[in-house]
């Protein structure tokens, strides 16, 4: 629907009618990247105690964290545009992709002596986003 | 509802769901794998344990002896057998018989086994365990093509792609009959025989391609430990039958000529759900009150086993020898860990045992049916005593000092041929790459790390086990080794010496799905 002219404009405030929708999608795909790299973290150890299974799911979930963090790349931008959220989220979703494709090029070479170290990060700068997310008010 | 208790509310939920999703994943997987594998599930009802006899496999006769040797005559064939009741079962085996035949040799005597292959697919025979040339270890594709060429020709693609080295040739192959030379100068030891073809040792030893090979010496004879009817040579191995009765096998080629490998995650393993001791279910076993040495060959595709005895015997299991023969003193366990390939030579005094005691072999990482192995019923004869000598055997001491050179190898999950596989250092097995050039007389110190549960075997040379990651070596490793289970995610020394015969040797992984997806590598003696 298009709102015409014959709708008075309405003064937009400074504030309170900012859109509320943009941060909670924000918040539903940085948690959920958060969830889901901490459970590389656990189908790691797992394979690591010999369940082979474990090894396909901390592959296929490696593809599913990154897809995370490329739709938090674009909340980001959802919540700066048409939330007016602040300005950070974007530039550390952008951070934490390329880092995340780093650690699965990595765990496919088999360069662990990085790739743990990396994951660990990854999962504490996730972790810290997710809390600032959830901390922001508007 | 107001927006801070709706935020609230969301927040909880939310955080109640990323729990779920962390915590989920987290207990389900919990426990690990005792075994790296795939269960595959049989179709045939199991049978109830403990209810045929334990048999064992017949002692094969020489066709002939002369001053140096004894020649025995191995016929490979299809034969029908009843596992399952009121079942048949169609296996491959040597001399008609599942287990193959035992040979008995002792050191000093050659001995020259014939084997004639009648089954429909090539086949080559590795004495797991001997100290062999060469030209008589079953090199991977030293090939002997059956008699009766058309199963072979008839199923044989030469276009097809993929599937990667399972078309080599160039080995010392023959057609029909080979004639292997056994020269055992080697102590005494619970060897094995089995098929080794390059791609295709799974299946085929999963149909029936294994016996045992048992070697003495005089050291061994002055020992005077329990023989004859008290001396058990036990072949484990877990199997699935379909409901016909046949046996079950996710090859990805069921005509077993062509493309090698299984389907999806059975490349971690095969594991079957019906434990066979020399080719019976369950069995059982009547015993005297006296003292049986016990002969324990874990031959299973992956599954590793952890055997004690329930009641446990008073005087524990003492463990005597292992792959590469007799220990230099006893070891008492109340349980033994055995990886694929393993051999413990252990005695068990079942004197102490009350007439009529059923003892239970039990296996504690399973649950359940596969929890159990077989069944030994104490007789009410007189208890007779037998003295465990306290000093078995004279090792020669090797010592790390010697090792000459340190190499590292990593037993890793990774592609083959596109699909999922398992590598040595990198690479796939290929008969013409050498991972290690090594000097005969030398020793050196081999570092090995697993991702997953690997049972690495070196052919010709056994070793010692120096260190598991940061410890020295585990209760199981004592003596003479030729195959070690390293452990997930385990580092492991061990402390090799290579000894017998130059050639092109190779070196593997003993869950037999890792070796037939290129979990082998070659060695060179020189």
């Amino acid at each position: 629907m298009t709102i015409t002219g014959t709708t008075p404009i309405r003064q937009r405030p400074a504030t309170s009618s900012r859109r509320r929708w943009p941060i909670w999608l924000f918040r539903l795909t940085i948690t959920t990247a958060a969830v889901l790299a901490f459970d590389q973290a656990v189908f790691a150890g797992q394979f690591l105690s010999g369940s082979y299974g474990a090894l396909h799911l901390h592959r296929d979930n490696a593809t599913a964290t990154v897809a995370a963090i490329a739709a938090s790349i674009v909340t980001a931008i959802l919540w700066r545009r048409a939330g007016a959220g602040p300005l950070w989220p974007l530039p550390a979703a952008i951070v934490l992709f390329a880092l995340t494709a780093l650690q699965t090029w990595l765990g496919y070479q088999l360069i662990l002596a990085v790739h743990i170290p990396l994951g660990v990060t990854i999962i504490v700068l996730l972790i810290a986003l997710t809390a600032a997310a959830w901390r922001k008010t508007r | 509802m107001n927006s801070i208790s709706r935020r609230t509310f969301l927040g909880v939920a939310g955080a109640g769901i990323a729990a779920a999703g962390i915590g989920v994943p987290f207990i389900s997987g919990i426990a690990g794998a005792s075994s790296t594998g795939k269960v595959l599930p049989s179709r045939a009802p199991l049978p109830p344990p403990f209810q045929r006899p334990l048999t064992l496999p017949p002692v094969l006769r020489p066709t002939r002896s002369d001053t140096t040797t004894d020649y025995y005559d191995i016929v490979q064939s299809v034969t029908r057998a009843t596992i399952l009741p009121g079942l048949t079962t169609r296996l491959w085996t040597y001399n008609g018989s599942f287990p193959g035949p035992t040979i008995r040799s002792e050191r000093g005597r050659t001995v020259m086994v014939r084997h004639t292959n009648n089954l429909p697919v090539p086949t080559v025979v590795h004495l797991h365990g001997g100290r062999t040339p060469q030209d008589s270890d079953g090199y991977p594709i030293d090939y002997v093509y059956p008699t009766d060429m058309s199963y072979y020709n008839r199923h044989l693609r030469h276009d097809h792609a993929g599937g990667g080295h399972d078309m080599v040739t160039g080995g010392d192959t023959r057609q029909g009959i080979r004639t292997y030379t056994f020269p055992l100068q080697q102590r005494a030891a619970t060897l094995w025989y089995h098929d080794h073809r390059m791609d295709f040792t799974g299946p085929s030893v999963w149909q029936g391609l294994a016996g045992f090979h048992l070697h003495h010496d005089d050291e061994e004879a002055a020992l005077h430990l329990p023989a004859d009817d008290r001396d058990l040579p036990l072949m484990i191995t877990d199997r699935s039958f379909d409901t016909d009765g046949s046996l079950l096998y996710p090859s990805l080629d069921p005509t077993l000529v062509n493309q090698h490998g299984v389907h999806g995650d059975y490349v971690a393993g095969v594991l079957g759900d019906v434990m066979l001791v020399n080719g019976t279910p369950w069995p059982v076993a009547p015993v005297q009150r006296s003292t049986y040495r016990i002969r324990l060959l874990n031959a299973c595709n992956a599954r590793r086993l952890s055997l004690r005895l329930d009641p446990p015997p008073p005087s524990a299991i003492t463990q005597i020898g292992t792959d590469g023969g007799l220990l230099v003193e006893p070891i008492h366990h109340d349980h033994l860990e055995l990886a694929p390939a393993q051999r413990f030579d252990i005695l068990v005094d079942f004197s102490h045992y009350a007439p009529g005691s059923e003892v239970t072999l039990i296996n504690d990482y399973d649950t359940a049916a596969m929890g159990q192995v077989m069944r030994f019923i104490v007789d009410d004869g007189r208890p007779q005593a037998f003295r465990v000598p306290d000093r078995l055997s004279a090792i020669p001491a090797l010592r790390p000092a010697d090792a000459i050179a340190t190499r590292r190898f990593d037993f890793r999950a990774g592609d083959v041929n596109d699909h999922d596989g398992w590598l040595i250092s990198q690479a796939p097995f290929s008969p013409d790459s050498i991972a290690a050039h090594v000097h005969l007389g030398t020793t050196e110190i081999w570092q090995l790390n697993a991702d997953f549960h690997h049972p690495v075997h070196i052919h010709l040379s056994p070793f010692h086990v120096l260190a598991r990651g940061s410890g020295g070596p585990g209760p199981f490793d004592a003596g003479w080794k030729d195959t070690i289970d390293l452990r997930p995610g385990e580092q492991a020394k061990i402390l090799i010496h290579f000894d017998g015969y130059q050639g092109k040797y190779v070196f593997h992984c003993h869950n037999l799905e890792h070796e037939d997806m290129a979990m082998m590598a070659n060695f060179v003696v020189s």
